[in-house]
Formats: structure tokens, C-alpha cells, sequence
């Protein structure tokens, strides 16, 4: 049914904003984050006749976008240089608009969510940043509530710890 | 105490049931720690919120909204496809009737018993009626003894009719080569009289579609491939 298709299609650009905050959560780059974000909306595009109608299009996508980190970090651990583009930020002095992208990425939240497991990080990222119900978030990631709500925990507690009591 | 750490967040996440709510409420209102606790889980979610929020302000690159419309461009190319072939069987659907219908008709009409069929050395070859047929007969003119179905280009562009005898039940393919016509499928010839059903045309339709190349000929074309003696 192509209108029902070219609705899904404007919603997924509607949620290009979310797609790019839940990726830069999940990569802590920015560059990362939209290259990931791309990649996603080229799959969803392929498999638009794959999204079920009233199934909620936010965690299919997210789920898409997942997919896609991991199969990057994959390859990137192959080349072992995974995270290389955050760390050089933070010492390589940039002008300009890199300076700002540095900053942004070296902010103790990004390098603490970088510290992160995969499995916690994006468990933080579905719920705590992007705000899915539990339910939602483990259909994403593909694992049962109580896997989820126990990596959810690990991982706010990790972060608490690295981000100390300030603030 | 019951509330342990995951339940806590649970409530901090408004994931829990109002039994379960309850009972977070009550030993919250006596546990000036848990309180505490329940006030860092906040503290954090509203951190990790003012951390990435701004992808939501921010302009999208135009680099993503284009990959959207580049694909959006080449799945255009693919509905049209797919509706050209949707098009082209509902094209065959017709011939398929048609060839029914033709036999229907073709009932107990005496047809003078000319050969249409001979053997040439390259194999069959289409003479007398059918010859003619094939040569002036639109898809839509009214079957005499011939009745003509989809006509299309092969693979060497060569121009190609679907056909059916309407007595013998004889169908089949004919090929333009060299002002002739040859006949590279020819099926079904049950005795004569005998009605066939459509589904009987099946090899006929997968003939076509083995040896099509593009689109079957819309009214249009095949009258202006007639015209120009299918060359």
C-alpha cells in the first residue's frame, strides 16, 4: 500500500531529531551518531514492507539503529579501532566547529556512557534518554523485561558512580 | 525493606502497578535514604537528558534527510516495476479468457480444413489462415479462426504473438523471422470441439513470459507494429 508506505516514510524523517539523540547516546560521537543514523534510515527505507502497521515505528527504528552500531563496532573492533575518533577529539586541538564537537564529547556524561557495557548503554539510552516504557525497550533490544531491567540498573548505578555525587 | 534498587528505578520509570506504587510510597514516606536514592535517579535522568537533547534542536544534516529521498526515489522506480508487471499478467489473465472464449465460440463453426501449421527447416512455421491473422489480426478484432492474444518483443527483438486456434484447440507463440512466422511453442491441441479452460493456456503464459523482453504491446503499439509489417 504506497500511502500507508509514504506515511511511515515522513515519519521516519519526523524522527530523524530522536534517531540522531539515541545514536549519539549509543556511539558517543557525534560522527558516529549520524554515519549510524544514515545507515539505519537506508535499511528501514529496504524493509519499509517490513514495519507492521500500528506496531510503533520509534522502537523498530531504534532497534534498526542498534543494529546497525553493532554491526560497526563489529568491524571496527576487527580494525581495533573502536572509539578512536572520540579519544583523538579530546586531544587534538580543533578550531572552530571540531572545538565545539570535542567539548560535546569529552562532557562527563558522553565519556561516562562511552565507559559503559554495550548491553547497559543502550538500555540507559532506550529509557533513560529516549524514554520507552521497559516493554518497549526490550522488544527493541531483542531481550526479555527482566534482562532489561537488570541491565538498566547495572548501568545507572555505573553511571552514578562515575558522575559522582556533583549535581 | 522490599524495595530493592530495580524497583526503585521502576518507579522512578513509572513502570510500576498501583499495588506496587503504593508500597514504593509508603516506604519512601519513612525512609529518608531511600528518598535520597530515588532523588540521584532523577538527578541522573535529567543529566543524561541535557546531554543529548540537543540532537533534537539541532538542524538535521542534510545528508540523512537526503538518504531518505534518494530512496524514496528509487523505490518509486520499483512500485512502477512492480505495477508494470501486475499489469502484464492481468494482460495474460485476458488472453487466457479470451482463449477460452474463443473456443467457445469456435464450437461447431466449420472451418475450412486448410493446413495452418507447416513444417519449415528451421521448424514450424504459420501459413494460410493463421499466417494472416498473425500478419493483420489486433488483439481486439473478433476471432475468426485465429485468435489473437499478447503480442510483445522477444529477447532479440524480434516481434512475437501469443495466438489460439479457435477449433482444434491448438495455442501458441509465433515469432517474426524474415517475413515469415515462425513458431517456436505450440500446445494443447486437444480434439476438436473439446472446450478447454483457461488454466490450459499456462504454458503458453510462461512461454511469454520466458521469452519477453520489456512490456506486452498496448493497443496502441501493436496496431503500430502491424502497420509497419512487424519489422
Amino acid at each position: 500500500m504506497p500511502g500507508a508506505a509514504d506515511q511511515t516514510r515522513s515519519d521516519i524523517v519526523a524522527m530523524l531529531p530522536r534517531l540522531r539523540r539515541f545514536a549519539r547516546a549509543l556511539t558517543g560521537s557525534l560522527a558516529d551518531a549520524d554515519d549510524i543514523v544514515q545507515i539505519a534510515v537506508e535499511r528501514a527505507l529496504m524493509r519499509i514492507d517490513q514495519f507492521q502497521e500500528g506496531t510503533r515505528l520509534d522502537s523498530w527504528l531504534f532497534s534498526i539503529t542498534r543494529n546497525a552500531w553493532i554491526d560497526e563496532a563489529r568491524s571496527r573492533t576487527r580494525r581495533g579501532k573502536i572509539f578512536a575518533p572520540a579519544e583523538a577529539g579530546e586531544q587534538v586541538g580543533y578550531g572552530g566547529e571540531g572545538d565545539v564537537h570535542a567539548k560535546l564529547e569529552a562532557d562527563d556524561v558522553w565519556t561516562a556512557m562511552r565507559k559503559l557495557p554495550d548491553e547497559q548503554r543502550e538500555a540507559v539510552a532506550l529509557v533513560c534518554v529516549e524514554g520507552l516504557a521497559y516493554r518497549e525497550a526490550a522488544d527493541a533490544l531483542g531481550v526479555p523485561i527482566g534482562t532489561l531491567t537488570s541491565r538498566l540498573a547495572r548501568g545507572r548505578e555505573a553511571l552514578q558512580i562515575m558522575l559522582g555525587g556533583a549535581r | 525493606m522490599s524495595v530493592d534498587t530495580e524497583k526503585l528505578i521502576a518507579f522512578a520509570d513509572g513502570e510500576l502497578s498501583g499495588a506496587e506504587v503504593a508500597e514504593v510510597e509508603a516506604a519512601l514516606a519513612e525512609n529518608p535514604a531511600l528518598r535520597e536514592q530515588l532523588e540521584s535517579y532523577r538527578q541522573l535522568s535529567a543529566r543524561l537528558s541535557a546531554a543529548f537533547d540537543g540532537a533534537l534542536t539541532e538542524p538535521v544534516p542534510q545528508r540523512l534527510t537526503e538518504a531518505a529521498q534518494t530512496l524514496r526515489q528509487a523505490e518509486v522506480i520499483d512500485f512502477a516495476s512492480r505495477r508494470t508487471a501486475k499489469w502484464s499478467f492481468r494482460e495474460y489473465g485476458a488472453m487466457a479468457a479470451s482463449i477460452a472464449l474463443g473456443l467457445v465460440v469456435g464450437v461447431g463453426v466449420l472451418q475450412p480444413p486448410a493446413p495452418m501449421v507447416a513444417t519449415a527447416a528451421s521448424g514450424l512455421e504459420a501459413q494460410g489462415a493463421l499466417s494472416e491473422a498473425l500478419n493483420t489480426q489486433l488483439a481486439a478484432d473478433e476471432a475468426g479462426a485465429v485468435r489473437i492474444g499478447v503480442s510483445f518483443r522477444n529477447h532479440d527483438g524480434a516481434y512475437c504473438r501469443a495466438f489460439d486456434l479457435t477449433q482444434g484447440g491448438a495455442s501458441g507463440i509465433a515469432c517474426r523471422d524474415n517475413n515469415r512466422w515462425s513458431i517456436p511453442l505450440l500446445s494443447g491441441s486437444a480434439t476438436g470441439g473439446e472446450v478447454r479452460t483457461a488454466g490450459a493456456s499456462t504454458e503458453v503464459l510462461n512461454a511469454v513470459d520466458a521469452m519477453i523482453e520489456g512490456d506486452p504491446l498496448d493497443a496502441a503499439a501493436e496496431r503500430a507494429a502491424r502497420d509497419a509489417d512487424w519489422r
